[in-house]
């Protein structure tokens, strides 16, 4: 028997979209949705990071593991990373991880040989995989730029003082490890649907009014001089605050202001390590979220075995 | 030393289900799904669909403890359909629902690449 549908449609609005940043709106859905994509892209969605660190020489100040985390956390450029493999469940490598399919090869040597400071950077990480390599930001889109870039330091050396090292990077997801987090931040606000009562707006004396508009921390408000009224400037700079509430009370207008959340209108946030593209970030979470769905779908077997509970559930109700 | 791989948090053990279904003993078209290696993010976008779903009289769900890794479904529904079947609506709405927002988003996209 299949039951009605109660799918809904949700819409997209891309305001701005930059390599590393996206600000979209979501509606026509509810918070339930606007929060999954939220953990999904912070937890779930897989880029590839360092994991494991065979150190060779190391005779700089900073001790193995204090390096070996440092390289942990360097974002890798992770395009291939939703068609790459676990290396907990690739059988190509039973699982060691040293693979191709499920891993990514690094190397670095470097050594001080004079009385200048050596900066050892991602730029000195070798990749045994071209379109695996340290995020770049020089040349990305975000106005980070920096004419004698240098990559992300890992460690300074002194004259004599060596750094050799093999390293392993995989395919992993924040839920295992932060560093595997492809998202710097995310966030959804509820979009306010501000309404300003006119009427008892004339009761106030033009100071008040003034000083109402001013009474909200952020400029949501202004105080038009023409018509002597308080206007709307930017809904969305509101922070739920209840300034302006409060404020109303004690000016003795209680609902002058009323501001409700729109509950079926987000605004996003995104913005991405570098590891992956912004946009693409939440198209893999889409991707991620449906394959968790797909997952959690009733197996044959576990219908099957209700369906014979259920026959001599009636059976017995029957004798 | 003795810590448990971290994978165990979202990796099905081996022999253990995915979803197991029990149906309530007392009351009739009630049932619990225990969901393993799962959370709020799939906890909650199901349990709101069922909310949309007319013949559902309750839906719930629980995380049991921080270190146990599974939620828990409960489903009450009318004699109309079945915890069963408003499960599978549910989960098939919401795959809907992110084909179409895959869509528009990717509708989106191009729009925004091409102004530039
Ligand atoms: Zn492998």
């Amino acid at each position: 028997m299949e039951g009605a549908s109660h799918q809904r449609f949700p819409t997209v609005k891309i305001r701005e979209l930059k390599d590393d940043y996206a600000k979209f709106e979501l509606r026509d859905t509810d918070a339930s949705i606007a929060n999954a994509l939220r953990r999904v892209m912070i937890a779930e969605v897989p880029t590839i990071a360092i994991d494991l660190v065979e150190i060779e020489v190391n005779s700089s100040v900073l001790n193995d593991e204090f390096i070996a985390h440092r390289l942990g956390l360097i974002p890798l450029t992770s395009e291939r990373a939703m068609s790459m493999r676990f290396s907990r469940d690739c059988d190509a490598c039973d699982g060691d991880g040293q693979c191709e399919y499920c891993s990514v090869e690094f190397h670095l040597r470097a050594k001080c040989l004079n009385d200048q400071t050596l900066d050892v950077t991602t730029r000195d990480l070798m990749s045994s995989d071209p379109s695996v390599v340290p995020v770049d930001f020089a040349d990305s889109s975000s106005g980070f730029d920096n004419p004698e870039n240098r990559g992300i330091i890992i460690v300074k050396l002194r004259r004599g003082q060596e750094l050799r090292l093999r390293a392993i990077a995989r395919k992993g997801i924040g839920k295992d490890h932060a560093k595997w987090s492809p998202a710097a931040t995310v966030t959804f606000m509820y979009e306010p649907e501000i309404h300003i009562n006119d009427d008892m707006l004339e009761t106030l004396a033009i100071e008040d009014r003034i000083s109402l508009a001013e009474s909200s921390p952020t400029k949501v408000y202004d105080y038009d001089p023409i018509t002597n009224r308080v206007v709307v400037v930017d809904p969305e700079a509101y922070t739920y605050d209840d300034e302006v509430i409060k404020k109303c009370e004690s000016l003795k207008v209680p609902g002058l202001i009323e501001i409700h959340p729109k509950e079926d209108s987000f605004i996003f946030t995104v913005e991405s390590t570098g590891a992956i593209k912004a946009s693409q970030l939440v198209l893999n979470a889409i991707d991620i979220l449906k394959q968790k769905l797909d997952a959690v779908r009733l197996s044959e077997d576990t219908v099957e075995a209700d369906d014979q509970f259920g026959e001599l559930g009636a059976h017995m109700r029957g004798g | 030393m003795n810590a448990p791989d971290r994978y165990e948090r979202f990796v099905v053990p081996e022999g253990v289900k995915k979803v197991s279904y029990e149906r309530d003993t007392k009351i009739i078209n009630a049932a619990s799904f225990t969901v393993e290696r799962e959370d709020h993010t799939i906890g909650n976008i199901l349990r709101m669909q069922l909310h949309r779903d007319p013949d559902v009289l309750f839906a719930g769900y629980k995380l049991p403890h921080p270190l146990q890794y599974k939620i828990i479904v409960r489903i009450h529904t009318t004699s109309q359909s079945s915890p069963m079947q408003a499960y599978n609506q549910a989960v098939n709405d919401l795959d809907k629902e992110l084909d179409h927002l895959k869509n528009a988003f990717e509708a989106e996209l191009a729009k925004h690449s091409r102004e530039y």
